[in-house]
């Protein structure tokens, strides 16, 4: 056909142009889209899913079933109901617990450090930036290898403690026992392994150039004008800080929380090396049922969607909190 | 009211002296323009006021009162922004609120007073809305209705209508000079618009390169410029050079009258200026001071015609106003110029060439 019916190129040219592919029932931009959600999040997680119904066959691997025990045993125990136990109840309640106290704790000291960061020069502002990056290379088995031997009793900090005759001030001013209370302490000398204070000091310096990076944009891109506006209004620097930098970057500052709080749910290597091991999450307990001591993928696998689960109820929780902030 | 007094005000940026012995008198309950191209050092001028930027040194007092140490938050002189810098995240009764609210006025009280402010700017109706929601000559009048809040002693604008469409502007300029002369409050404005300099002030300060280059009533700036920076800054002027003799001026065998006589030796180089509208073509008043030009250029804008000429001292433009003069120039034809002895301003032709 040489000639073009013009009729025909004024239907179809004009709309074509604009979409050239929506007479296709699915882009092929958005087909490629769909096949990696599928293939890397969607059928993981329907096989983690499936998995977790399945049983443990004592001395052997396990196999395909349909049984709720994995779930029965996480919220009351295998024994139920002869006996009920909490324990995994317990873990779940250590994962959040560690996580939102070290997000919060990131966020409230990065806050500050971002803020007063963006007041530099542009020049010691990337320089921060690209030193924050480049220790973001640092794994999480280095950073804690550093910090166990910065808090390990016979070398790090208690030594310190103990040959500067700071242990004995302790002692003398009664704040040692303060200390024991708190469980940074045992008889002789302070003591932060095993600590809830360690475990999430680690945790939350493991994420905190993340807090920077992400606080980072909003705090740079706010109005410097409206700061100003605020001080010839009578605004002192705190009361600047409240009133007009503080509700400016609430969302962006929330979203970080959320963020760190999910990230910190999974950590394992601070945990481990950290908290008692009464005190320990279900991050160790997946480890340990998927391929350390106990060997129960099943068990594991149900652990792990209701971790997710967890997480995602947070998530909708924190969304919540922050929309009615807006309101 | 207190007047603010400016003595020696100086501010470097580094190598860059962005202000230079800067001295001034700002009477009370008047409105002072600062005016000059951009980056003149007039908003870091006004920084300076508000306390936002220290200068490097110098005095700044109101009244008797020493602020050159007291910092923005403790001045309290409201400031409407160049982009109005209105809190997002506060509704238009907040935002008005916002100076009261923080130094712990009663709710009631603040309310009270945001009603009365929202009033005077005419956006009583939208006390509750969203700043987003605003168009920008409301968000001026919410800045300006906030800055007043506090009841500053000092009121002081940066640019004030650089945000708004032109129609808007000059119906704006008029509403701040009309709310100004209302609350007899000290008011500083910094603009680079001469025309708007000329519709709202008392008094017009000319800066140029970090220095005031002339302070007084806008008729005065525009009649008697002091300089050829401010006659070329604030208007239209035409500019030629030559030489005094005899208290005239001479440029080969063009000479021309000054009156009054000017006070340069003989000999002095000396450049003189004459606005555009005071010069004349074929006037049959004129009996001397003519140049004989030729017509290059007529640029009919309704309202006014611009003639440009071609002469032996340059080029220059003569501008009648409509009505003024009814007859037809031709490009090309012969014309006599006529510059009045007493619309001739001479300056010394050594002076910085600070015009540009």
């Amino acid at each position: 056909m040489s000639t073009v019916d013009p009729e025909l190129l004024d239907q179809t040219t004009a709309p074509k142009r604009a979409r050239p592919f929506a007479q296709l029932p699915l882009p092929p931009a958005n087909l490629t889209l769909w096949i990696i959600i599928l293939s890397l999040c969607v059928l993981p997680f329907i096989l983690v899913f499936a998995i977790s119904f399945g049983q443990k066959i004592e001395g052997a691997g396990w196999e395909w079933s349909f049984t709720f025990a994995n779930y029965q045993r996480f919220f009351v125990g295998a024994l139920w109901p002869e006996t009920v136990t909490f324990l995994y109840l317990q873990k779940l309640w250590y994962s959040l617990y560690y996580a939102v106290i070290a997000a919060l704790l990131t966020v409230l000291t990065a806050f500050p450090f971002t803020y007063l960061m963006t007041r530099l020069s542009r020049k010691a502002q990337s320089r921060w930036l690209v030193f924050l990056l480049a220790s973001l290379s640092l794994s999480e088995v280095f950073i804690v290898m550093g910090w166990d031997v910065l808090l390990s009793n016979r070398s790090g900090l208690p030594m310190l403690f103990r040959e500067t005759g700071l242990t004995d001030w302790l002692k003398e001013t009664g704040w040692f026992d303060v200390l024991r209370q708190w469980g940074l302490a045992n008889p002789r000398n302070v003591k932060f392994k095993t600590s809830e204070f360690a475990t999430i000091l680690t945790m939350s310096y493991l994420v905190w150039p993340y807090a920077v990076i992400l606080l980072y944009p909003s705090l740079s891109r706010l109005d410097q004008s409206m700061v100003e506006a605020a001080r010839t209004m009578g605004a002192g620097p705190w009361t600047v800080i409240r009133t007009v930098v503080l509700p400016s970057v609430r969302l962006p500052l929330i979203g970080t929380v959320l963020l760190l709080f999910v990230f910190l749910l999974g950590t394992y290597v601070s945990v481990t090396v950290f908290a008692d091991p009464s005190k320990q999450t279900i991050a160790i307990s997946v480890y340990d049922a998927v391929r350390g001591s106990t060997l129960n993928a099943p068990f594991g696998a149900a652990q792990s969607i209701i971790l997710l689960v967890t997480a995602a109820i947070c998530l909708v929780l924190g969304q919540r909190l922050s929309n009615r902030a807006t309101a | 009211m207190a007047g603010l007094k400016l003595s020696g005000i100086r501010k470097d940026f580094g190598q860059v002296r962005a202000l230079d012995r800067v001295d001034l008198d700002l009477p009370g309950g008047k409105l002072t323009a600062l005016l000059g191209p951009s980056g003149c050092g007039k908003t870091t001028l006004l920084r300076i006021i508000a306390g936002l930027e220290a200068a490097s040194g110098g005095s700044l007092h109101l009244g008797s009162t020493d602020l050159t140490d007291v910092p923005a938050h403790k001045r309290k002189f409201g400031m409407v922004f160049q982009n109005f810098a209105l809190f997002p995240h506060l509704n238009v009764r907040e935002n008005v609120c916002y100076a009261l609210t923080i130094a712990g006025m009663p709710k009631a009280d603040a309310h009270a007073r945001a009603a009365k402010l929202l009033d005077m700017v005419q956006l009583s109706a939208f006390a509750d809305r969203k700043i987003g929601a605003l168009s920008g000559g409301q968000r001026q009048r919410v800045a300006i209705a906030r800055a007043l809040a506090q009841e500053p002693e000092v009121f002081l604008l940066d640019e004030p209508m650089s945000a708004l469409d032109a129609n808007l502007r000059e119906q704006m300029q008029v509403e701040l000079r009309l709310l100004q002369q209302r609350l007899g409050i000290t008011t500083i404005v910094v603009t680079h618009d001469q025309r708007e300099a000329m519709t709202m002030a008392d008094q017009i300060v000319v800066m140029s390169n970090g220095r005031v280059e002339q302070m007084g009533p806008p008729q005065e700036i525009y009649h008697q410029p002091a300089n050829p920076f401010v006659a070329d800054f604030i208007g239209k002027a035409n500019f030629f050079e030559g030489v005094i003799e005899g208290g005239a001026f001479r440029n080969g065998d063009i000479r021309l009258e000054l009156a009054p006589a000017a006070q340069f030796i003989d000999g002095a180089d000396v450049k003189v200026a004459i606005r555009p509208e005071k010069a004349g073509i074929d006037d049959p008043e004129a009996t001397d001071n003519t140049v004989t030009a030729k017509v290059t250029f007529v640029r009919d804008v309704g309202s006014t015609r611009d003639i440009h000429l071609d002469t032996p001292l340059g080029p220059m433009i003569v501008e009648y106003a409509i009505g003024e003069n009814s007859s037809s120039f031709e490009v090309g034809a012969t014309a006599e110029l006529y510059l009045p002895a007493t619309s001739l301003h001479v300056y010394p032709a050594r002076e910085r060439k600070a015009a540009a």
